[in-house]
């Protein structure tokens, strides 16, 4: 229970985290302000209980659970967590800033994912989250997780593949 | 993780989430600063602010205490030597008793305002700006008997959070 970020570090280790966390935030929010809000009130919500930065599969978990609870309280973003559980979310934001055809061409078949393997991939991808970290986060066994990680990994080869 | 992915998770890693605004850091910075000065503080702004204003708060109430049993005492030597005289003054006795003060003003003063930035409350499509006041009130009591005055100043802090719509 000992947090051991200080306003000093604070930001620094935040800043490190931050695009990661708004990456997870967005698999069940529309756009980038709304993921930003909900890694916002996660985050406080974190520091309020004196949690240790450092812990990141209860980061993870505590974004996760802010993410839920605001699809929760309103009914429209109750319409959009069925289209997520669903796996046919549209975003309405980019969540990656592509550089080339080739890189919009894998973003967009992120999207077509299904969410529980999307969210393993953003997990591990692009915050380097442990199987174990994924599976204490998401409530689930690390084999789970790591059978998630590969199945969106052959999801994605096969959709990249010319057709 | 295995070598048939190897060269996807290359690109994968290679695609850039879109970075965090500033105004997500600006907004958590300043949420830590409030919870800072609610609870033992980490960060933020010393305690020694808070208990300032509580000693404050209570030294005041106990001059205003005083004040009120000091004019107390004065006026009983008063009493005495009235009754004491022949040929009371006229007009003297109305329906005003000697200790009764009656409120003569009140005063506030805002003498520092901050505007805090945007915030997104709990269940709110808006949002909305938050706005913390520093403000001085001061309250006056006068004794029209005796023409004697009492008054009380005292510190508060008012935060304010005003709706922005047309965003």
């Amino acid at each position: 229970m000992d947090n051991v970020a200080t306003h000093e570090n604070w930001k620094t280790r935040f800043s490190e985290l931050a695009p990661g966390l708004v990456l997870f935030a967005r698999q069940w929010v529309r756009s980038q302000a709304d993921a930003e809000d909900v890694v916002r009130e996660a985050f406080v919500r974190f520091w309020r209980r004196d949690h240790n930065i450092d812990n990141r599969p209860l980061l993870y978990a505590a974004v996760r659970s802010a993410a839920l609870d605001l699809i929760r309280r309103d009914g429209r973003r109750a319409r959009r967590e069925n289209e997520v559980y669903s796996g046919m979310a549209q975003f309405s934001d980019p969540q990656f800033e592509t550089i080339d055809d080739s890189q919009g061409v894998l973003a967009t078949s992120i999207d077509r994912l299904p969410h529980e393997q999307r969210e393993v991939l953003v997990m591990k991808i692009w915050n380097e989250l442990t199987f174990a970290e994924i599976a204490e986060a998401l409530e689930i066994s690390p084999n789970t997780a790591s059978s998630r990680y590969r199945y969106a990994l052959a999801a994605l080869k096969k959709d990249l593949l010319p057709q | 993780m295995n070598d048939d992915f190897s060269e996807l998770e290359d690109q994968l890693k290679n695609l850039r989430p879109v970075p965090a605004s500033e105004e997500l850091f600006a907004n958590i910075e300043q949420e830590l600063v409030d919870l800072a000065s609610e609870k033992d503080p980490k960060i933020g702004r010393p305690v020694r602010f808070r208990i300032n204003w509580l000693a404050v708060g209570a030294g005041l109430a106990a001059a205003a205490v005083i004040v009120i049993f000091a004019r107390v005492n004065f006026r009983t030597p008063a009493q005495t030597q009235n009754v004491a005289s022949v040929s009371p003054a006229p007009g003297v006795g109305s329906t005003t008793t000697p200790a009764q003060f009656i409120p003569a003003g009140a005063t506030q003063v805002v003498y520092h305002t901050r505007d805090e930035g945007l915030l997104f409350p709990r269940g709110s499509e808006e949002p909305v700006r938050r706005v913390r006041s520093r403000i001085r009130e001061t309250l006056q009591w006068q004794n029209p008997a005796t023409g004697a005055s009492l008054r009380v100043s005292y510190p508060s802090e008012q935060v304010e959070l005003i709706p922005v719509s047309g965003q």
